[in-house]
């Protein structure tokens, strides 16, 4: 059953700039889909727009069948989809544990039986639960968005180039715990430079270049395919 | 500063006198570093300095005046009225003047705020006049501690100074609104995607702000007397106060409010009174030279 369908769509950040000139994508339920392309393609600015930190020009967005485009980021936040961006996604003058709080602002009830849980998934964070999130490694501040992302009980969460900046070693362990999180039934939707990696553990993906679609199909498939390597992994 | 006394007071060396405008310095910066909380909350929340702080000081001081001086109710319960009349019409100036440009540059709504200021300032004085008023608080003898001399007025202003400080501390580190509104000041995007409104939090801030800046002028009334520019007369000290601890910094306002008290009264060994207020001026410019983002401030 689709979850997530993007049709036709145009966005940009100035009044002449299209970064996206008719993007297409759909994600099925409990589906993991990674977005890849050259720097520019517009993959960021897919997930920004779907989250509702972008304004759409044209074309729709629709979540379980209801439309969304062009809701504040709250409203997309209240119907289930967390975003993580690639920078900026904690608050740095707070401590872990008010950053945890506030990304369950969206649903107060039980929030501290929810930060528990988290400390107990992430037990790094919960050692550092006072310290202020500005003082975090960039894997732990990555840990954090994306704990504090799962504090709102989304049902599809959309990452922006979770392994932007980190080490192999913390790389490694974010992509497992992306795909933990996937085996448990959440549908994921990742922009990703490590584009190898992340179509290791992906269903699907989608090649965006300028804006456009380029090419769709299995990760596996886009994975092993020789221009695609070529392009865009290096290989 | 009425009730202390600088020299001339049974003991006149320069030690004493050192330590008497140091105990000077730092009741007048307590006092100050609660409109500068105010300055700097707002600038945290909404990112532009909102100068009609200086007309709300005014606000709270009248308002208090009038629960006082004519309602006959004791000063330290006028405080509270000063605090809500500031929070109302900080709340209503901002949404009629302020709101409606948000969006243009910083420096667009710099200008505004000053303009608001002008209109609270011209309103107070229609309809109060321009002549100094006093409080109705009994004349008190200054409380002598071996050489060092304190008026009763002074100690109590910087205790409800303190107070409204602890109970801000309070409310943005305890509270979940409180760190809302932390979080709306460290990034409003992200902190809308978490659900967190950030015009309802700005409004807030606004309030509280301007609050403080009402209790503010209040205080600073109590100390001496009130007359619509009471808050425009200490803007100057409030500004540098704000900058410096670090435009946006909760905790850096109260420093550079203390900083800047005990600065303007330790002034006053090697200058003339007349120069005190030149003192928040080179304090503003030695800190944008050396350290542009404030003693506590996270970004320039």
């Amino acid at each position: 059953m689709t979850m997530l369908s993007v049709t036709n769509l145009v966005a940009g950040y100035g009044a002449h700039d299209e970064v996206l000139k008719g993007v297409g994508i759909t994600v099925a339920e409990r589906e993991m889909i990674v977005l890849i392309g050259p720097n520019g393609a517009g993959k960021s600015t897919l997930l920004k727009s779907i989250a509702g930190f972008l304004k759409p020009r044209e074309g729709a967005i629709a979540y379980q069948g209801k439309p969304i485009g062009g809701l504040r980021p709250r409203e997309i936040t209240r119907q289930g989809i967390a975003f993580v961006p690639q920078e900026a996604n904690v608050f740095p003058s707070l401590s872990v544990e008010a950053n945890l709080e506030m990304g369950g602002y969206v649903d107060r009830r039980a929030t501290k039986e929810r930060i528990e849980a988290a400390f107990a998934r992430f037990p790094v964070l919960a050692e550092r639960r006072a310290q202020e999130a500005r003082t975090l490694s960039g894997g732990q501040r990555q840990m954090l968005a994306v704990a504090m992302a799962l504090m709102a009980a989304p049902r599809l969460m959309l990452l922006d180039e979770p392994s932007a900046g980190l080490s192999p070693a913390a790389s490694a362990e974010l992509f497992a715990l992306i795909k933990g999180l996937h085996d448990e039934g959440m549908t994921v939707v990742m922009v990703e430079q490590n584009a190898l990696d992340a179509l290791a553990i992906a269903d699907r993906g989608y090649l965006l270049v300028d804006g456009s679609n380029a090419r769709e199909g299995r990760a596996s498939t886009l994975a092993a395919d020789a221009e695609v390597r070529h392009a865009f992994l290096g290989g | 500063m009425s009730g202390i006394c600088v020299s001339g007071c049974g003991s006149n060396t320069n030690l004493e006198k050192l330590l008497q405008l140091t105990l000077n310095g730092l009741m007048a910066g307590t006092v100050l570093a609660v409109p500068a909380i105010g300055l700097t909350m707002i600038y945290a929340v909404l990112r532009f300095v909102n100068f009609s702080i200086a007309g709300h000081m005014a606000v709270g001081a009248f308002a208090g005046y009038m629960l006082n001086a004519w309602a006959g109710l004791p000063a330290v319960v006028a405080v509270l009225g000063a605090f809500i009349a500031g929070a109302a019409v900080g709340i209503a100036s901002d949404h009629a003047a302020l709101r409606p440009l948000r969006g243009y540059s910083a420096l667009t709504l710099a200008i505004a705020s000053i303009a608001v200021n002008i209109m609270i300032e011209s309103t107070i004085r229609f309809f109060f006049g321009g002549s100094p008023r006093d409080y109705a608080i009994p004349l008190r003898r200054d409380w002598t501690l071996g050489f060092l001399h304190v008026g009763p007025q002074q100690v109590e202003n910087a205790i409800i100074a303190a107070i409204a400080m602890a109970i801000l501390f309070v409310f943005l580190t305890v509270t979940t609104t409180g760190k809302a509104m932390r979080a709306v000041a460290d990034n409003p995007m992200l902190a809308d995607s978490k659900g967190i409104d950030p015009d309802a939090m700005a409004r807030l801030a606004i309030g509280i702000g301007m609050g403080l800046a009402g209790i503010g002028g209040m205080l600073v009334g109590l100390d001496t007397s009130i007359d619509p520019l009471v808050g425009f007369r200490a803007i100057l000290s409030v500004f540098a106060a704000a900058v410096v601890g670090g435009l946006g910094s909760v905790p850096g306002a109260l420093v550079g409010g203390l900083a800047i008290g005990l600065s303007e009264e330790l002034s006053l060994l090697a200058l003339p009174a007349t120069y005190k207020s030149a003192v928040g001026f080179l304090a503003i410019l030695v800190v944008l030279t050396l350290r542009p983002r404030g003693l506590l401030g996270a970004r320039a």
